[in-house]
């Protein structure tokens, strides 16, 4: 009883040195000298980022004015709020907001599943020639522009594309897809997975490579079939890789493009293609009116900030470590 | 291409209250003047006194080198049925004096040309002009995207070409203009434009375009001002058996006629302009028009813009109008000059490009514009009147007496006109290296010239219009006919010589309110919906633009 007793009064001696002996971190001259090639290594970046990103933010001072290019911001005229004001008030903006919602959770739920299964298809294919060859062809869709996509879309689908003259000769009425306002958010998404889906595969497939193949055999030796492995390890592996990029994409939940919904915006109408980033650039840019535009910026910042912030903190709770942690 | 609006002459006071403040006073009141910005009296549109205008103006020399085979009737372009024989030297001394390499920028359209060093016609005409001249050659669709970069930049080569149909989209274009350019004024005022007699020789209308802020600030290009015509493929409506309209009901039949998209044709194009013209639409700035008792109305309050819509929805809903056509993605040129689509509305210029590039290719291609004609075959048509200029050649600023005039003498060089030497060589290049004399001395380009000879030195200063078999080759006598049968009828312009800077509330309206009428068109909203996009538009801007165009009428005394 003794012996424990004394190991616990020596135990707690031990505690509190060991508090006091925490280990001291190295003065700042020692670190700049054991660490000066890293840091020389990564001022080019830093450098890039500082001059083409944090120095143009401080430009943001231009929603707060009446910017004039010819006159500078410091020859234009202060108006403070205004222009958020008048653009937090135009309920043009707010339809062409909730169009990008709309747009944004519609292609959360149809898009974002599909590179996920593309990675998990590929993966599952044997030959290594094979795989890569499909890679390669996958994702070079990525690198075409949308007047290109859109053009392609056009002949094959169009009024009077392909598919409109084969259906022609049957003898049938051609279906109207390029032109129809209520099929439009089928049609992007469409677009969208046709040109992006093999460029967000690349991500999970490293994801895929990274999990343990012991932990297929142990599954398969308990008697997992093929779903239930998918279920308890491939999913599982790659829940850390979908939170991040879930959480990214949150952040950029008010920009669902331009360029496409620019190009289309004829076709179907401003109703179903007007999306913040289009009507900014009617209002604003067309105009001449860079404050607004730098406004309605402003207001996207800060909307995705929110967001990736909150969702953070939901995938933290979710035991996740998220898009960053405090440890 | 639209007919742009036209620049306007602000001096700084009316500037600042006009945009944004002018809007924002309207909105958001009262926060707004705790704000500090002045509490704006809303938009004070300006518009500069013509005869003001009038002082500033190069003193007009008419050159004629070769007197024309077909005048022109009541002021429309000089036709000539044959090249001429023998050319004139218009100028006989060498222009460039320095030695300095001139800088330019201009846009183009199609294939660039080999840059300066390996490019022969440059070569020559720098030669004879006795200083070399570096174009930047930029392409011509996406041109007004690097100018809003490059004047925002405030960085702009020595001569800087912008067309006239950039120049309302160019924000703020009066500050830049004062900012960045010279000011040709005193180089060109009345006598001391005789220094420069080409120059000279540019008609006075296009010259009144190019003031800003009250001061002569660029040479034009002068344009004919018949900015666009109706377009039909003469060879398929023989083929078909049809033939061109005369009242709206027969384009409707022409249209159901030959629309056939098992055969891959349609018959329209997006001709929602020539639809409005057709039915009396008002165009004047871009829609604008003074009644007899001198009211001013916008084209959505009048029953023709309501007929013209009626009769374009049908169109589209009947399906006339070719389906790649309802996307910008769709090229109005090459589906016409393919032969999927029959008629379309395009730019004079548009025949001449298709006149060179198309016969090649389809021997029996023949492209006509269709001569005026009214919604009912009976009332007089009106026919749209556009700007006088084409181009805009500005020279920057702060380059010294010596280098404006040494420019200028560049200038009025490469606007020597028809029938001399010099256009010959701007246009052809050299004989026997880049072109052939025909038969009849027309000159006729060779693989060479093709690829060399381009139009920056035409563009960068314009000779007067004329109608030449060099650029209409058989189809002279057929541009001016139409000629001819179109400037009677041209669309008097109320505000023509007046500078307007458009109330941005006004132009922010414009692009909704198409959107609107666009869903019209298309058929997803009814045709009644007209009358509440009216309501729309006038409470939200359209009664300010009303006022604003009857002030600027009154201001100047019409």
């Amino acid at each position: 009883m003794s012996a424990i007793t004394d190991e616990r009064a020596a135990g707690e001696s031990v505690k509190p040195a060991a508090v006091a002996r925490r280990p001291r971190r190295a003065p700042l001259k020692a670190r700049l000298r054991r660490d000066w090639p890293l840091l020389v290594m990564t001022v080019p970046a830093a450098a890039l980022l500082v001059v083409f990103h944090y120095i143009p933010t401080l430009w943001n001072a231009i929603a707060f004015q009446d910017y004039n290019p010819y006159a500078g911001v410091g020859g234009s005229t202060w108006v403070g709020l205004g222009t958020f004001q008048r653009m937090l008030g135009d309920p043009g903006f707010w339809d062409a907001t909730a169009n990008t919602l709309a747009l944004t959770g519609f292609q959360l739920v149809f898009f974002f599943p599909i590179p996920i299964a593309l990675a998990l298809l590929l993966n599952s294919v044997l030959s290594r020639r094979v795989r890569k060859v499909m890679q390669s062809i996958v994702y070079l869709p990525h690198f075409f522009s949308w007047v290109l996509v859109v053009s392609f879309f056009e002949q094959m689908l169009g009024g009077a594309g392909l598919l409109a003259q084969e259906m022609r000769e049957w003898g049938m009425e051609p279906l109207n897809i390029m032109n129809n306002p209520e099929g439009f958010p089928l049609l992007v998404t469409a677009q969208a997975v046709w040109m992006d889906a093999g460029w967000g595969m690349i991500v999970f497939l490293a994801a895929l490579s990274a999990i343990n193949p012991s932990l297929y055999e142990a599954a398969a030796s308990d008697g997992a079939g093929r779903w239930r492995r998918l279920w308890h390890v491939t999913l599982p592996g790659l829940r850390p890789v979908i939170v991040l990029l879930l959480i990214l994409k949150l952040g950029n939940a008010l920009s669902v493009g331009f360029e496409q919904f620019l190009i289309q915006r004829d076709a179907v109408g401003a109703g179903a293609a007007e999306v913040l980033d289009t009507y900014v650039y009617f209002q604003g840019v067309v105009v001449g009116d860079l404050s607004y535009g730098a406004a309605a910026g402003i207001f996207k910042g800060v909307v995705g900030l929110v967001l990736i912030l909150v969702a953070n903190r939901v995938a933290h709770a979710l035991g996740e470590q998220g898009v960053y942690s405090k440890q | 291409m639209k007919r742009p609006l036209t620049a306007a002459a602000v001096d700084r006071r009316g500037f600042l209250s006009l945009l944004g403040v002018g809007a924002l006073a309207t909105t958001s009141g009262g926060l707004l003047a705790a704000c500090g910005s002045g509490g704006g009296a809303g938009d004070q549109g300006t518009a500069t006194q013509t005869d003001k205008l009038l002082q500033l103006m190069p003193k007009y020399q008419p050159v004629e080198l070769i007197p024309p085979d077909i005048a022109g009737a009541g002021g429309a372009p000089n036709g000539y049925l044959s090249y001429p024989k023998t050319l004139v030297q218009a100028i006989t001394e060498t222009p460039g004096t320095s030695g300095k390499e001139i800088a330019a920028m201009a846009p183009h359209w199609g294939t660039v040309p080999p840059a300066l060093g390996s490019n022969s016609y440059y070569d020559a005409v720098n030669t004879r002009l006795g200083v070399p001249v570096k174009f930047s050659l930029q392409d011509g669709v996406t041109y007004y995207e690097k100018l809003n970069t490059i004047l925002g930049a405030k960085d702009v080569p020595e001569v800087l070409c912008i067309p006239s149909w950039n120049v309302a989209g160019l924000a703020h274009f009066s500050d830049a203009v004062a900012a960045l350019f010279q000011d040709l004024t005193p180089h060109l005022q009345g006598d001391a434009a005789l220094a420069y007699p080409m120059l000279a020789n540019l008609p006075t209308k296009s010259w009144l375009e190019c003031v800003w802020n009250g001061k002569l600030m660029a040479v034009p290009y002068p344009s004919d001002g018949y900015p666009w015509a109706f377009f039909y493929r003469k060879d398929i409506f023989t083929q078909l058996g049809v033939a061109p309209p005369t009242t709206a009901q027969e384009l409707y039949d022409l249209g159901k006629a030959v629309t056939d998209p098992d055969a891959k044709r349609w018959a329209f194009g997006s001709i929602t302009w020539e639809v409005e013209r057709l039915f009396g639409s008002p165009g004047s700035q871009e829609g604008w028009r003074k009644n007899a008792d001198g009211t001013v109305v916008n084209k959505i309050e009048t029953p023709e813009y309501a007929a013209a819509i009626e009769f374009m929805t049908r169109l589209f809903t009947d399906g006339l109008v070719h389906p790649e056509m309802m996307n910008s993605t769709g090229d109005a040129k090459q589906l016409f000059n393919s032969g999927e689509m029959l008629m379309t509305t395009d730019g004079l210029g548009g025949w001449e490009g298709a006149l060179v590039t198309e016969p090649a290719i389809n021997p029996a291609f023949d492209m006509q514009p269709v001569h005026p004609y009214s919604h009912d075959g009976t009332s007089t048509p009106i026919m749209r009147n556009g700007g006088r200029v084409v181009f805009y050649n500005f020279i920057r600023k702060d380059l010294g007496d010596d280098r404006v005039k040494e420019i200028l003498r560049v200038l009025n060089w490469c606007g020597a006109p028809y029938g001399s030497q010099e256009a010959e060589l701007v246009l052809f290049g050299e004989e026997g290296k880049h072109f052939t004399r025909g038969a009849d001395g027309t000159p006729v380009k060779n693989d060479l010239g093709n690829t060399e000879v381009a139009g920056p030195y035409a563009n960068i200063s314009g000779a007067p219009p004329v109608i030449t078999p060099a650029k209409y080759f058989n189809q002279v006598q057929a541009r001016v006919d139409w000629n001819n049968a179109v400037t009677p009828l041209l669309e008097k312009d109320p505000w023509e010589g007046i500078r307007l800077e458009i109330p941005s509330k006004v132009a922010a309206l414009k692009q909704p309110t198409e959107d609107k009428i666009n869903d019209i068109l298309r058929g997803r909203t009814p045709l009644s919906e007209l009358e509440t996009i009216k309501k729309e538009w006038l409470e939200k801007g359209g009664e300010e633009g009303r006022e604003f165009y009857a002030k600027a009428l009154s201001d100047n005394g019409r």
